[in-house]
């Protein structure tokens, strides 16, 4: 392929290429951020749904445990709880619901144990200085944040206060953080989600999976998180991109605090995604390569169009030239021939007009005549070429006409059916009425079925017969002269259509009538055959395509 | 061969009178004139066996005059000799009636031939009266 055809397949494939593919990347983008946004948002609201379901069991677990000692606390006195056995049958009974209490114990007004039923050797200690006793004694009812105490683990309490006339008491248990861990983690999702509390002084209340012990600090900054239910995407400090939710808990200042993995939570959309980019990457390839192949066969095929146009172009170019050439030579033969006609006509009159006793008597005669007979030789030669060069003038200019074959045929033989009779040929004429009308050229038919009658006017002698037919035959008009005369030598059936081969006398004929012919036959698009046997005649056949 | 009348129409006047001399030294009863007018008045004045004519000629173009001595004197035959020849106007006049068709310049002797041959079917067409009537 040249530079430049190189350069249009260069261009068409890239303009069809972003014509082809933009719209598709483009809608293929459109969709996946339509349906990842609504996904997310979808995500989001299932993520709230759930804190809002978590906090909601977290509020009602403590909210059971205090409402379940505050009854125990009113009903009860302070005597009835620590007379021996007392405490522990009450903890038997509350734990055989499974109501996850550790230890229980009651407090007196002083901060001293005056009961305990618990794992931990705690009686007799005193809680006066303790934050959660005196927050107890001014609330009636607290739940407290985790903390180690005496018992050196990290633990919380749920302590409410009986306060009926002037005795005052506590009953205070601890919750196993075990079953409030549990519970907590409930709300998590997925291999990778995490869910835990954070009181407000940023302090775990319940120990997350990931980074970080109960207790520790974590690593959010509390007053930015606002109050009642939120979802946000967050980028923890060692990188981590979370989805969480936070909900605080309305009867206690404790965050829940509910980490997604998004990769994990949008894992069908980053799934869908990637078959989606898998599909475009295919159906690009597919596009772009049926894109290139076209593009390079439409312009290979186009630069093959333009070749042949311009080798068409070379050559009616190259014809035009001849035929000016032609029509210029025409008209100087024409303009020859009627001053040579002159020049021959005198030189012929005087020719004529010496006689013997002038050429003998005349001290010039001899040579007078010999220059007279030289010039009407010198006559025959231009006049041979003038006539050449008309005939190359007609055979550069082909015309197409509507041609009605048998017409011509007739013509041509009316042009020589005088000379025919005188000689007593007689001439049979077999003509099929069903030929089509053809696109060919008539004046030059005509001529190739003049030289072929000619020939076979010469041919036969007095008494002769030549035969004139015309018929269709598989795409093409056959239109064949037979003759009954001597037929043509076997020796020289090979060469009648050489130029310049005649059998004719000398001066009779040039040799050039069937050579003519031939050329005129094969640029007209046919063809001229013959079938001789030496003795019995000779048929020419000339064959018309009709298309 | 018996003498008969020629008359030879062309309008290069060198080219006219050492054919119709030459016409005359073999024989022939040959008249030229130099255009179509005066053919046409030599002909009513006096017999013309062969006409050849010139095709073409200032005032009447040979092809008119061929169809006009057709019109007065069918029996009259024509042979066409042009310097501007062409299988066309040879076979325009062929049609038109003329009994033969040569290119300039010829050899007189093939210009003989065809006189005769013309004045030869002439005379065979007055012998067959029927066949003259055209």
């Amino acid at each position: 392929m040249q530079k430049l055809y190189r350069r249009l397949a260069n261009r068409m494939t890239f303009i069809s290429l972003v014509v082809a593919l933009a719209p598709l990347y483009a809608l293929s983008a459109g969709i996946y951020f339509y349906f990842s946004g609504i996904h997310q948002e979808q995500l989001k609201n299932e993520l709230r749904t759930l804190a809002h379901n978590r906090v909601s069991a977290i509020g009602l677990f403590l909210d059971e445990r205090t409402s379940v000692l505050e009854v125990l606390a009113q009903t009860s006195s302070k005597e009835a709880l620590t007379k021996p056995g007392a405490l522990e049958k009450v903890f038997g009974l509350l734990n055989r619901r499974s109501w996850s209490f550790l230890d229980l114990g009651v407090i007196d007004s002083k901060g001293r144990h005056l009961a305990y039923v618990g794992p931990y050797p705690l009686e007799d200690r005193n809680y006066s200085e303790a934050p959660w006793f005196r927050h107890t004694m001014l609330r009636g009812t607290y739940i407290s944040d985790v903390f180690l105490g005496f018992r050196g683990t990290p633990h919380f309490v749920v302590a409410v206060k009986h306060s009926a006339g002037s005795d005052s008491w506590i009953l205070r248990a601890t919750i196993d953080s075990d079953v409030f861990t549990r519970l907590v983690r409930s709300a998590q999702l997925g291999q990778r989600g995490d869910s835990y509390i954070v009181n407000s002084a940023g302090k775990y209340q319940t120990p997350p999976r990931f980074g970080g012990d109960i207790l520790a600090d974590c690593q959010l900054c509390m007053q930015s998180v606002p109050r009642g239910i939120n979802v946000v995407e967050r980028v923890t400090p060692d990188g981590k991109h979370l989805l969480t939710a936070f909900a605080w808990l309305s009867k206690k200042d404790w965050l829940l605090v509910i980490d997604q993995d998004p990769r994990e939570a949008l894992g069908p959309l980053i799934l869908a995604r990637e078959l989606e980019l898998a599909v475009l990457v295919l159906a690009s390839l597919l596009i772009a390569a049926s894109i290139i192949f076209l593009a390079r066969r439409m312009v290979r095929r186009l630069e093959e169009q333009d070749r042949q146009r311009s080798a068409l172009d070379a050559q009616l170019a190259h014809s035009g030239r001849l035929v000016s050439l032609g029509r210029m030579a025409a008209g100087v033969a024409h303009e020859i021939n009627n001053p040579l006609a002159a020049i021959g006509e005198l030189a012929g009159l005087l020719d004529d007009l010496i006689d013997e006793d002038f050429r003998r008597n005349h001290p010039h005669g001899a040579l007078f005549k010999e220059n007279l007979t030289k010039i009407q030789q010198h006559v025959d030669r231009v006049r041979s070429v003038t006539h050449r060069l008309l005939g190359f003038a007609r055979r550069m200019e082909p015309r197409l006409d509507s041609v009605e074959i048998n017409q011509v045929l007739t013509e041509a033989f009316s042009f020589l059916e005088r000379e025919a009779k005188l000689k007593g040929v007689e001439v049979d004429l077999a003509l099929s009425q069903d030929l089509p009308s053809l696109q060919t050229d008539r004046a030059q038919l005509q001529q190739v079925f003049l030289n072929l009658l000619n020939n076979a006017l010469d041919a036969v002698e007095g008494g002769g017969r030549i035969t004139l037919a015309s018929r269709r035959e598989d795409g093409e008009v056959v239109v064949s002269v037979a003759d009954n005369g001597p037929g043509i030598p076997k020796e020289v059936q090979d060469s009648v259509f050489d130029p310049f081969f005649t059998t004719k006398a000398p001066g009779e004929g040039t040799g050039l009538g069937l050579s003519i012919s031939h050329s005129i036959m094969q640029k007209l698009g046919g063809s001229i055959t013959f079938e001789s046997e030496p003795g019995k005649g000779a048929t020419f056949f000339v064959h018309i395509p009709i298309s | 061969m018996d003498s008969f009348n020629v008359l030879v129409v062309d309008d290069e006047k060198d080219f006219l009178q050492a054919l119709v001399a030459r016409l005359g030294l073999r024989k022939l009863n040959a008249v030229g004139v130099e255009n179509g007018l005066a053919a046409l008045e030599h002909l009513e004045r006096a017999p013309v066996d062969v006409v050849v004519l010139d095709l073409k000629m200032p005032g009447m173009d040979g092809l008119e005059v061929l169809g006009e001595i057709k019109r007065r004197r069918p029996g009259v035959e024509v042979v066409i000799l042009t310097g501007h020849g062409s299988v066309e106007s040879g076979m325009e006049g062929v049609s038109r009636g003329a009994f033969a068709y040569l290119v300039k310049p010829v050899k007189l002797d093939e210009l003989m031939e065809k006189i005769v041959k013309a004045y030869e079917w002439k005379r065979m067409n007055q012998e067959l009266p029927p066949n003259d009537s055209d």
